[in-house]
């Protein structure tokens, strides 16, 4: 391609305003890994719902919290829907996708609460993927929220974005990326 | 609110936008693209599957009901381009008695036209676009020219594939693709990367920004991005269109004057668009008499079957479409049950994440079993893609929901349950595919749920104004400058991806219109 690094880095940045996170008052750009790293502020999920959400992805794929899924989902959320990278437009879930998720995050944690007394957080390794098992198929008794596995299939597809459909990710998979335009910033 | 003429105006910058922009502009006429989404650029396209989704809609919401999807949002597109920026470039042809299935099988109807109508027109877009593939290797492809370009090469995951085919005494050929495996009029051959799917910046997988959106420009067509149509507008007698009104990105509404009126803008917003149209001559919507508009949507169904070999298969080679063709199966009746045919397209580059990718293909793992299945199914999983024909069934309709956008305009509907047939099909070629992987090889072999592709029907063409909205030309019966471009004019599915024919569609209307001008203009 003609395009110049800087040209390209350029158009990225811009249309991925996207990757634009807050530290200490300060737009900077990050990718979600080092976000999460640095603590930049989050702009939708508050700190109970990205605990469940770090958690949850961690289940789903190891790696995802670090990978900085939370703060993946979060910028996600803050943009307007045309603009969104979450798979959630795929499913044709309607916007405002903060609402899905917010009502996801809390049925999973009050699963947890109501059938092992703990917050999902809090739950050991074993216990929380016994409840992830147990509402991927379907919403169990009792479930308050979005139907249960698409809730499972949509947290576990952003956990996938974060930890495999990244430069590095494919790395670690040792796969060639050979991108026409490698997406800066990882995404 | 502003005013503004033109000879024609297009809704809609995808692919038949952009062939009606391309013969029309050239034919000298003035031409303006209204495309509601943004702006694209091919250097947009950023190689990843994340980023590939703001190719694709997402709002205005598409509300649904019915036993399936129509999958409103990963069908189709927003933005120069269209869908088309973002597809995979599989483009055969329909055959001769997809045309003629109700006189030959007396079933659904029958399409105005047949194959030797439309045929000029494939020849002549594929030479525009610049196909590749095998025309004789293809057995079942109907009478046309020879491909323009070689086919795309075969990695070991096409030849472990054509295997088993060969193993259990099918064909296959060469995938028909509207991908250049050699520098073809200006634009570069394919590297074989699998990036199609984020849209291909260096124009190698045919696109309308590299095709006919270029021509149209040259020849001073306008293209004007976060321009929402929202109404067409009609005279006072109820019997022509006099142009659109429009909101820009500001919500500012304008009206622009036309001789003509395109509407290419994706079959479920051209339905919300002539719904939305209603007035006193027509209460039930523009070019509604026979009541049919937004009726007889239809979807593809589809399968991925999946395969786990020992040896690597360099699944990360080729292009998202796949190496092969299979269309064996392709007789309509007499095998099996279900009545309809069946594609398969064999070896599909996959990538690990995303809908279609390879984390996608097992969402029932999680956690260290996903893990364990990511290290070995990235190096060794096949895969291959089915779709079945569906039946166009009178109760899976398009229409207005009782909420609004934010111009106020209802959102759209879409009702839709898959035919009995095309559910019989579905399952019918699902078990065709596990044992072709079998033969191949294949150690542990699954398939996906029911899938979704193309969106067909709505505006359905036909020889009676009282059976049909439009007439062989796309041209509304109603009203003589009206016509609809894509796929909304089909009025049965086929087995095949439905881009290459609604080009030929487009390219045989936008000469009707531009031969007939004179008739269409008062």
């Amino acid at each position: 391609m003609a395009l110049t690094q800087s040209r390209r880095s350029f158009l990225h940045d811009a249309g991925l305003g996207l990757l634009t996170f807050s530290l200490a008052g300060t737009q900077v750009l990050l990718t979600p890994r080092q976000a999460r790293a640095r603590s930049a502020d989050l702009r939708v999920l508050d700190a109970s719902e990205v605990g469940i959400l770090e958690a949850l992805g961690e289940v789903l794929v190891p790696g995802a919290a670090e990978a900085g899924i939370a703060h993946f989902v979060d910028q996600q959320l803050s943009v307007q829907p045309n603009d969104c990278l979450l798979m959630a437009r795929y499913m044709n879930i309607e916007p405002p996708y903060a609402d899905f998720y917010r009502a996801g995050l809390q049925a999973v944690d009050e699963l947890a609460r109501r059938l092992r007394d703990t917050p999902f957080p809090e739950l050991d390794e074993v216990a929380a993927v016994d409840i992830v098992r147990g509402f991927s198929n379907s919403s169990p008794e009792g479930w308050q929220g979005p139907p249960a596995p698409l809730v499972y299939f949509l947290l576990r597809s952003d956990a996938v974005d974060v930890v495999y459909g990244t430069v590095e990710g494919f790395a670690k998979m040792n796969i060639p990326y050979m991108p026409h335009i490698l997406p800066p910033r990882n995404w | 609110m502003a005013k503004d003429q033109v000879d024609v105006v297009i809704v809609g910058a995808g692919a038949a936008g952009s062939v009606y922009a391309a013969v029309l502009a050239e034919s000298g006429k003035s031409v303006r693209v209204l495309e509601g989404g943004p702006p694209r650029r091919l250097d947009d396209l950023y190689s990843s599957q994340i980023w590939a989704r703001r190719l694709k809609w997402a709002t205005p919401h598409v509300a649904e009901s019915g036993e399936h999807s129509v999958w409103p949002n990963f069908n189709s597109g927003a933005g120069f381009g269209g869908a088309a920026i973002h597809h995979y470039g599989v483009w055969p042809r329909l055959h001769e008695d997809d045309f003629k299935i109700h006189s030959r099988y007396g079933r659904a109807r029958d399409w105005p036209i047949e194959y030797k109508d439309l045929q000029p027109y494939y020849d002549r877009v594929q030479e525009d676009v610049g196909i590749s593939g095998d025309a004789e290797a293809e057995i079942w492809r109907p009478p046309g020219a020879a491909y323009p370009l070689p086919p795309v090469p075969v990695f070991p995951h096409g030849e472990t594939l054509a295997r088993g085919f060969a193993a259990m005494d099918m064909q296959v050929a060469p995938l028909p693709l509207a991908i250049l495996t050699r520098p073809y009029k200006g634009r570069a051959a394919c590297i074989y990367d699998g990036w199609c799917d984020a849209g291909c910046p260096t124009g190698a997988l045919a696109n309308p920004l590299v095709v006919y959106l270029p021509r149209a420009t040259q020849a001073g067509a306008e293209l004007q991005a976060d321009s929402h149509v929202t109404r067409v507008l009609s005279n006072r007698q109820g019997d022509r269109v006099t142009g659109v009104e429009y909101a820009d990105a500001a919500g500012e509404l304008h009206e622009l004057r036309a001789e003509v009126v395109v509407l290419a803008a994706f079959n479920i917003e051209n339905v919300r668009l002539l719904l939305n149209s209603a007035g006193d001559k027509a209460p039930d919507g523009l070019a509604n008499s026979s009541g049919l508009v937004g009726h007889y949507v239809m979807c593809h169904p589809s399968v991925m079957v999946f395969g786990l070999f020992d040896e690597e298969l360099q699944n990360h080679m080729g292009v998202t479409a796949g190496q092969f063709l299979n269309q064996d199966k392709w007789q309509k009746n007499g095998q099996g049950e279900a009545f309809g045919s069946r594609q398969w397209a064999i070896a599909q580059a996959v990538k690990p994440n995303d809908f279609l990718g390879i984390a996608m293909s097992r969402a029932d793992l999680f956690h260290k079993d996903l893990q364990r299945f990511m290290e070995r199914a990235v190096k060794s999983m096949a895969v291959m893609t089915a779709i079945t024909e569906d039946q166009p069934q009178r109760s899976n309709r398009i229409r207005l929901a009782e909420r609004r956008d934010q111009y106020n305009m209802p959102l759209a509907h879409v009702h839709y349950t898959t035919s009995a047939d095309g559910l019989l099909l579905w399952k019918d070629v699902a078990k065709d595919g596990k044992a072709v992987m079998a033969a191949a090889g294949a150690g542990e072999i699954w398939n996906g749920p029911q899938g979704g592709q193309h969106i067909m029907g709505g505006t359905v063409m036909g020889d009676d104004r009282q059976s049909s909205v439009t007439n062989a030309f796309a041209q509304t019966h109603d009203m003589e400058n009206l016509f609809i471009g894509g796929t909304g004019v089909f009025p049965t599915s086929s087995a095949v991806n439905p881009t290459y024919t609604l080009h030929a569609l487009a390219l045989r209307s936008a000469e009707y219109m531009r031969d007939n001008w004179a008739s269409l203009v008062r």
